[in-house]
């Protein structure tokens, strides 16, 4: 089944994304708290599509994003990485997009592009 | 220890409740948004709501427009039987006096009659048995016409039984009493009192007044009793005034 991986170290931000996409597509959905868990769930499940939060303790966005490029499968490397920014961060955005991110969203995020953004996707 | 806590531990708790009030206002500011997409989704969807509502009246204006188009004679009657319907539903207090759903049925009430002949429609002589029977299926007809039509709901029972008399006596179905839908009782009402009230080929209109004797008098036989009694509390100038308003 297609899936979506959702990063971040908030829960509550978690949360609310995996609400806000529940039953829109058929994505399953799948949630980790850091970029170390990212990669790990990323190599196991391929997700078409990833949320990745840019600022997280232990292995931030960034490095997650380059570490999922990285992967040595096809569909996890090839997915839609969605990088959650501050906003106002343009330096962190540059440094994303040569990590291989391909969106970006500001937070505070409107759910209504994300949703767009997964009902384009799927 | 309370109270001994040196400057270093201080300075963590200070940084530590900042970092906390930090991700307490990031979480709110997110919730301010999504606040605040529920509002233009909402205002989006109302106003879609209105659009669909106005064109599913266009449609049925059209769709009526088409089917009076043959008859010269009876004008805006469908247009004036729905306004009449509507204002007896009002007294009545019925509960379908603010749907949509019972005024399209009074404006295509009569879209059945696409199927009747020119020959029979126009017949100037009474009609014959088998005319008559031919004439009378324009009910059902309609009823086939609009039974696909989802948004039309009950207004669909109107057309179908638009010509049922309370005592039983009318058609397509012969139901009496209870049984035919109320928005089809008040619809008798309103038809006839257009009908008595517009000028045909073979007669000069009658007055409001002429009219609500001849309601009155078929009272409990043609008509339910208490739409009767809602049409006669209406003033004949309302009834006027709805006519002009229409013309």
């Amino acid at each position: 089944m297609r899936s979506v991986l959702i990063v971040d170290d908030d829960p509550f931000i978690r949360k609310l994304v995996s609400t806000t996409l529940e039953d829109v597509a058929s994505f399953k959905l799948h949630e980790a708290a850091n970029g170390i868990e990212a990669v790990e769930l990323a190599a196991e499940v391929h997700p078409e599509v990833v949320f990745l939060d840019i600022d997280m303790p232990r292995m931030d966005g960034i490095e997650a994003c380059r570490r999922i490029r990285e992967l040595d499968n096809g569909a996890a490397s090839k997915a839609t990485i969605v990088m959650l920014t501050a906003a106002g961060a343009q330096e962190n955005e540059t440094r994303a997009r040569s990590a291989g991110a391909d969106l970006f969203l500001t937070k505070p995020f409107s759910p209504l592009d994300l949703l767009r953004l997964v009902d384009e996707l799927s | 220890m309370p109270g001994k806590g040196t400057i270093t531990d201080v300075s963590v708790l200070q940084e530590r409740l900042a970092s906390v009030e930090r991700s307490a206002a990031e979480k709110e500011q997110q919730l301010e948004r999504y606040a605040a997409d529920l509002r233009e989704t909402f205002k989006r969807e109302r106003e879609r709501r209105h659009e669909l509502r106005r064109s599913y009246m266009a449609t049925v204006r059209a769709l009526c427009n088409a089917v009076e188009a043959r008859d010269a004679y009876t004008g805006k009657h469908a247009e004036r039987v729905a306004a009449y319907g509507m204002e007896i539903a009002k007294v009545l207090d019925a509960p379908f006096s603010e749907d949509p759903e019972v005024e399209f049925g009074f404006l295509l009430h009569d879209v059945g009659k696409v199927a009747v002949p020119d020959s029979i429609l126009w017949k100037p002589e009474p009609l014959t048995p088998e005319e008559r029977l031919l004439m009378e299926r324009h009910p059902v007809v309609g009823w086939e016409i609009l039974c696909e039509i989802d948004f039309l709901g009950e207004a669909k029972l109107v057309v179908r039984h638009h010509h049922e008399r309370w005592d039983g006596d009318g058609y397509p179905d012969r139901l009496a009493g209870d049984l035919i839908p109320l928005a089809a009782r008040v619809f008798a009402v309103a038809d006839v009192l257009d009908a008595l009230t517009t000028v045909r080929p073979y007669r000069q209109p009658s007055s409001i007044e002429d009219a609500r004797a001849v309601i009155e008098e078929a009272r409990g036989t043609q008509f339910d009793p208490e739409v009767v009694a809602a049409f006669m509390e209406i003033p004949p100038s309302r009834l006027d005034a709805i006519r002009l308003e229409v013309g």
